[in-house]
């Protein structure tokens, strides 16, 4: 069930009506929720459900384990068997063919014939972020962030509530479980949720679903059939389309959760704005990037022990970063080129400073820093290695090629992708403000104008969010 | 012996930002609020809509309630027509086919 559906707006009518039925009934509120989340995610296989439900059992039994006992030794014992627990089911659902096939091709360049059988095993959606949060659960108990979750029913709705389920953004239980401990008595912010559900489906249904339709995939389909300017505007392109896709699914989790009464924290902030590759970093996918921070680089030493550890730390970080969006050597690549460049980065920083100094330095690193994250994306979008390879080296010829896929409005739509990187905050803040002061039935009738808008001008059927398969 | 739980009190700062800012929630917006817009917004939309009812319908698994749907959603495209509230949603869409087949080689 994807947002931008019918299916999923009467689902909402229906989970809205119930919060409004339950208002002052908290915990049969919650209740209603973890139904809806797993009613949500049984829409895909309803067999996912039983590895949801396992994976918030394990979480919840650990906490509790690691909770009860002051023994450190013991404590150190339940996380690392529970963490091994949580990347195994990653590792079989997600990574056991990636293994299987690495296993293959390194027997054949040693010369063996015999070949081990592929498992074919169904990827469960959003298994990497409902482990993801399992794992910060047990870490921060262990670690002392976060309280020992007594209650059930909110780790089962902080494993599975379905606006952050399948794609994000990745919640910290030290967030957002102290926001089920108890009613919250702010209003919700009704106006700004709006424009995030309109904005996020504009992004999503209009400038995502065209550039890829129109010129990113067939593109990157027979990257040989084109020339360099069509391969750079299609690299351009599956910039903007990746930020306004996964960004857009991220602005409207935000904006359902709050219409449901909870908090979620950032997930993007103008990345194609940074100057520096650590900047992006804290602008792109926000809460993966802190989470790889918090749980994989300070606990590998971070910076603490000297510049060669620190850069090792940097690239094993954003190796295993790209490994969790996919099994395949061309997510480890993208993950190198973040690693290699975040380390580079550290290495020329007593020279380059951390921020430019001057307006005319400002715009030549962003500019650099663009082309050097689209080169990433490059690898991040192939079909393959190859494929990659053969879109790189494309752009050493056939420059005075004219376009062929790339159209103006495919032209304009990357354009209006990327002034919108540039935008003042301030213009959302007073877009909320003007909403604010209209009437529900008044909100209700424009976003349904503009629903109706959007879907007129977006193509028919809704394609999957990019980040369902990670 | 008894395991004694410990308690640990919740991290007072938060790992990350808020992303609908404090300054933001001042509004006065209630579950009740929330259904009402929803509701409303999904009527305005199968008013505005309504050529893409039965595609959506499509979208369902087969069922027994399937189909009298379709049948409803047809005559209320018709209904829509008669109204002209389908005359945006087609405007729309002739807009977009011409801005996908506009190329650089036309002169508009």
């Amino acid at each position: 069930m994807l947002f931008p559906t019918s299916g999923f707006l009467l689902f909402f009518l229906v989970v809205a009506a119930a919060m409004m039925l339950l208002e002052t009934r908290f915990e049969a509120k919650k209740a209603v929720l973890v139904l809806a989340s797993y009613y949500f995610y049984a829409q895909w296989d309803w067999r996912f459900c039983f590895l949801l439900a396992f994976s918030s059992a394990l979480s919840y039994g650990a906490g509790r384990l690691i909770g009860a006992t002051a023994d450190q030794g013991r404590r150190r014992l339940v996380l690392g068997i529970a963490i091994t627990l949580h990347l195994g089911l990653l590792g079989v659902f997600k990574y056991l063919d990636f293994f299987v096939l690495s296993a293959n091709r390194l027997a054949a360049l040693l010369g063996l014939s015999h070949e081990l059988p592929f498992f074919e095993v169904l990827l469960p959606v959003g298994i990497s972020f409902f482990t993801f949060h399992g794992i910060s659960y047990i870490t921060d108990v262990y670690r002392g962030d976060v309280a020992v979750c007594r209650n059930p029913l909110d780790m089962a709705l902080y494993m599975s509530f379905f606006p952050q389920l399948v794609a994000g953004p990745i919640v910290r239980a030290a967030y957002f479980l102290p926001q089920l401990a108890r009613p919250s008595k702010e209003p919700i912010p009704i106006a700004p949720a709006l424009i995030l559900i309109l904005g996020g489906l504009f992004k999503k249904v209009v400038i995502a679903n065209y550039l890829a339709t129109g010129l990113v995939d067939p593109v990157f389909a027979a990257p040989t059939s084109y020339g360099a300017p069509d391969l750079l505007l299609a690299v351009y392109g599956y910039a903007v389309q990746i930020y306004c896709d996964f960004s857009a699914y991220s602005d409207m989790a935000i904006a359902l959760a709050a219409l449901l009464g909870f908090r979620f924290p950032a997930n993007f902030n103008q990345p194609y704005r940074a100057e520096r590759l650590r900047e992006f970093w804290q602008r792109w996918h926000i809460s993966l990037s802190t989470w790889l921070r918090d749980y994989l680089y300070k606990p590998l030493g971070g910076n603490r022990h000297g510049r060669l550890k620190t850069y090792r730390n940097l690239m094993l970080t954003m190796l295993l970063g790209g490994i969790w969006h996919g099994a395949g050597w061309k997510f480890v690549a993208w993950g190198a080129l973040h690693g290699g460049g975040l380390a580079l980065e550290r290495l020329v920083e007593p020279w380059l400073g951390r921020h430019s100094q001057t307006k005319a330095a400002r715009v030549i690193a962003t500019f650099i820093l663009f082309h050097f994250v689209c080169l990433a994306w490059i690898f991040f979008r192939a079909e393959d290695f190859a494929v990659a390879r053969l879109y790189i080296a494309g752009f050493g010829s056939g420059w005075t090629d004219g376009l062929q896929q790339a159209g103006p409005f495919m032209v304009a739509l990357i354009l209006i992708g990327m002034v919108g990187q540039f935008t003042p905050p301030a213009l959302f803040e007073r877009a909320a403000a003007a909403l604010g002061r209209m009437p529900s039935w008044g909100l209700g009738a424009t976003a349904g104008i503009v629903v109706a808008a959007i879907n007129a001008l977006g193509p028919e059927g809704v394609a999957p969010f990019i980040y369902f398969r990670f | 012996m008894v395991a004694i739980e410990r308690e640990h009190a919740p991290a007072t700062t938060a790992a990350s930002a808020d992303a609908i800012p404090l300054r933001l929630r001042r509004g006065s917006g209630s579950p009740r609020q929330v259904f009402a817009l929803t509701l409303i917004g999904a009527i305005v939309l199968a008013l505005f809509a309504s050529r893409d009812l039965t595609s959506w319908l499509n979208r369902f698994d087969d069922g027994p309630i399937i189909a009298p749907l379709q049948h409803v959603a047809t005559e209320w495209d018709d209904a829509m027509a008669t109204l002209g509230l389908v005359a945006p949603h087609e405007g729309l869409r002739l807009a977009i086919h011409r801005l996908l087949d506009w190329q650089w080689s036309d002169r508009r």
